[in-house]
């Protein structure tokens, strides 16, 4: 009797063991909701970017998103504030179903995910992305790299692959504070292997209910002197009605 | 078994040490950085001057000439639920040595927007309405006839921009995913005021015209169809249809068909002296309407550096092939223009069968600077219209060169273009 209490007991503690382990998709899920509200929002982006240290271009973009009930991915609706002779040009991004609206021409275009609007942050850059839907994450590790902010974080390190054909980047390696699940760096490489771009999530504060990173610095893979920082702000709850997101819509949209 | 662990760590070490440095500077950029993020606004104001020197395909002569704009849009939500829209451009013209001196003013839009519901829209006012998937040509673009008032450039971007809209009443419906509009233009003038500051509702609103479009996504494909028709016109189908090749790769392709006249049966008849007698010998028949379609369709192809480059296949049932094109060419003089300025109206090709190229390539080589290259080939009669644009953008300031170069012989599509070369500096400030 002793004995099989005894047995029973292992066997508990043994699988609250095994349920205490890291899983990688979870982890990852977990990250996503650090950087993503759960429920439809806007907030403001600003973009600076530097060549050689030296400022060489600048936008403001409000972002509207919103998870879609099916596949659980954000769709996002982008509106260019500035600089002035893009003001009021809308990106509408679902997955690879990417739109492009000019108010002043009236004209609709679909666009390729090659095609890049923003410089060096490439279209998903700006869009909300849930990357546990998107990539398949394995855990390399345990180990202590140094955030955006100079502080040395206790990080998982996941491998993420992707597993849709419409994900940004082929290969992430990503590595996620142990104790609060918070995304402080990554690296985004192509499919032959090669660094695209480093991005450190730094400088976190709390919006709608969660410490939130407010800005993420982006390094080119190739060229370490083009850096491009984006500043997250004005996070907010939005109703966006289904409707709004699709083509015919991107004409009518004008928040107030 | 690796023999040397301790210099495989160094090695290592030292090959990070870098990306580390490097990051690390990186940071204290971004540390020093100035963010100002700007507030949106209902407003878009610039200016734009231009110099221009052109040469005479017929005598070889050059002129030049200046051109100052002041372009505004005004877009704002002015009580929740209702919207008004106001743009507007205003092209102060001089030609030095030659005649065409004259200030035309286009009012683009002019138009209020009720939005009671998030799914239900009705807009009245001159609007407009644009529709098409293609790049250099858009046959389900039905209001674009007349819409031109005053050509600064042959850009397809340019042209779709600074043009006038029609005046109607429009409704609209959507659904997640899906979308439905209709729209009624009535006539209101009979015939285009060229007076500078003329609203000229008898380029747009020469005859009543209605217009249903719909659309609904299936998957990655957003299906656009739509019907039109009106007062001495067939009803014309149209769709449009765009999909992606791969993840650089765009393909679209747009088709209006129906039943009409040809374009030069339309460009006769449009001329109220012309007797169905002449109008007998100059087509053969006095009636030629019949099932005609227009196609545009082509691809994008976007490289890893980001150059955009289009090719397009234009086909216009209405258009005039080869035997009629030549025809028309050696026939009448006046009859030959008559056509010409009728499809230029109607922004509708002149022959049958053409292409069109499109390349631009952002960030040319250095930051801001843009290149943008257009060929349009007359696939009747081999002429060439071809034009190239470098444009450098700081934050308030364009300052662009475009080059127009027309070839062919002297009566073919592009050959016959006033002009033989255009240059133009432009200088676009934006407030």
């Amino acid at each position: 009797m002793m004995l099989s209490a005894l047995m029973l007991c292992i066997a508990f503690i043994a699988s609250g063991v095994a349920q205490a382990a890291p899983n990688a998709q979870e982890i990852l899920a977990k990250s996503d909701a650090v950087r993503n509200p759960d429920k439809p929002f806007s907030l403001t982006v600003t973009l600076v970017e530097y060549r050689n240290a030296r400022q060489t271009g600048g936008n403001t973009l409000t972002v509207y998103s919103k998870a879609d009930a099916a596949g659980g991915q954000f769709r996002s609706l982008i509106r260019f504030v500035a600089p002035a002779r893009d003001m009021n040009k809308l990106m509408l991004k679902n997955g690879n179903d990417l739109w492009f609206f000019d108010p002043s021409s009236k004209a609709s275009i679909r666009l390729s995910p090659q095609q890049r609007l923003l410089g060096q942050a490439a279209n998903g850059d700006v869009v909300t992305v849930n990357l546990a839907r998107d990539y398949k994450a394995a855990l390399s590790g345990e180990e202590s790299v140094q955030d955006g902010d100079r502080q040395q974080r206790m990080s998982h390190k996941l491998l993420l692959t992707g597993v849709s054909s419409d994900v940004t980047y082929h290969r992430v390696e990503m590595w996620i504070d142990v104790a609060n699940a918070r995304p402080v760096k990554a690296r985004f490489f192509t499919e032959s292997g090669q660094l695209l771009k480093t991005a450190y999530y730094r400088r976190y504060q709390m919006h709608l209910g969660t410490e939130r990173p407010t800005e993420a610095v982006i390094i080119d893979g190739l060229d370490p002197n083009w850096v491009t920082v984006m500043r997250y702000s004005d996070y907010a709850y939005r109703e966006i009605p289904e409707a709004w997101l699709q083509r015919d819509y991107l004409p009518r949209f004008r928040p107030e | 078994m690796r023999p040397y662990p301790a210099l495989s760590l160094v090695l290592a070490l030292a090959c990070a040490m870098p990306a580390l440095a490097s990051d690390e500077a990186a940071l204290s950029i971004a540390d020093q950085a100035t963010m100002t993020t700007e507030e949106p606004r209902d407003w878009r104001v610039f200016v734009e001057g231009a110099l221009r020197e052109t040469s005479r395909r017929a005598t070889g002569a050059v002129s030049h000439g200046a051109r100052l704009s002041i372009d505004l849009r005004y877009d704002k939500v002015v009580t929740p639920g209702l919207r008004a829209v106001f743009a507007d451009r205003l092209d102060l013209n001089r030609y030095y040595g030659a005649p065409g001196d004259g200030n035309i003013n286009t009012l683009k839009e002019a138009y209020l927007s009720w939005q009671p519901q998030p799914d239900r829209i009705a807009d009245f006012g001159r609007i407009n309405v644009r529709s098409g998937s293609a790049v250099g040509y858009n046959p389900t673009d039905y209001f674009k006839v007349g819409a031109l008032r005053s050509v600064s450039s042959v850009d397809p971007a340019s042209l779709r921009e600074n043009r006038q809209g029609s005046a109607m009443l429009r409704g609209q419906a959507l659904w997640d995913g899906g979308s439905v509009s209709a729209l009624y233009s009535p006539k209101l003038a009979d015939r285009p005021n060229s007076g500078a500051y003329n609203l000229d509702l008898g380029s747009t609103n020469q005859r009543d015209r209605w217009l249903v479009t719909a659309s609904h996504k299936f998957g990655q494909f957003n299906p656009q169809l739509l019907l039109t028709g009106g007062e001495g016109q067939s009803a014309q189908v149209g769709l449009n249809l765009s999909g992606l090749l791969n993840d650089s790769t765009v393909a679209f392709v747009e088709w209006s068909g129906g039943r009409s006249r040809s374009l030069l049966s339309q460009a006769l008849l449009s001329q109220a002296l012309l007797s169905q007698v002449l109008l007998s010998q100059a087509l053969g028949t006095a009636d030629d309407a019949r099932l005609r379609n227009r196609v545009a369709a082509g691809v994008t192809h976007t490289t890893a550096s980001n150059i955009s480059l289009t090719a397009e296949y234009d086909y216009n049932g209405a258009g005039l092939d080869k035997a009629e094109w030549d025809a028309l060419r050696r026939g009448s003089l006046a009859a030959y223009g008559r056509y010409r300025t009728f499809a230029s109206i109607a922004q509708d090709p002149a022959t049958r069968h053409n292409l069109f190229f499109y390349a631009t390539w952002t960030d040319a080589l250095i930051k801001h600077f843009d290149l943008t290259a257009m060929l349009r080939y007359d696939a009747v009669d081999s002429s060439r219209l071809q034009w190239l644009e470098a444009r450098y953008h700081w934050t308030k300031v364009d300052l662009a060169l475009q080059a127009q170069v027309n070839s062919g012989k002297a009566t073919s599509n592009f050959g016959a273009l006033r002009d033989r070369r255009i240059t133009q500096v432009l200088l676009r400030y934006f407030f």
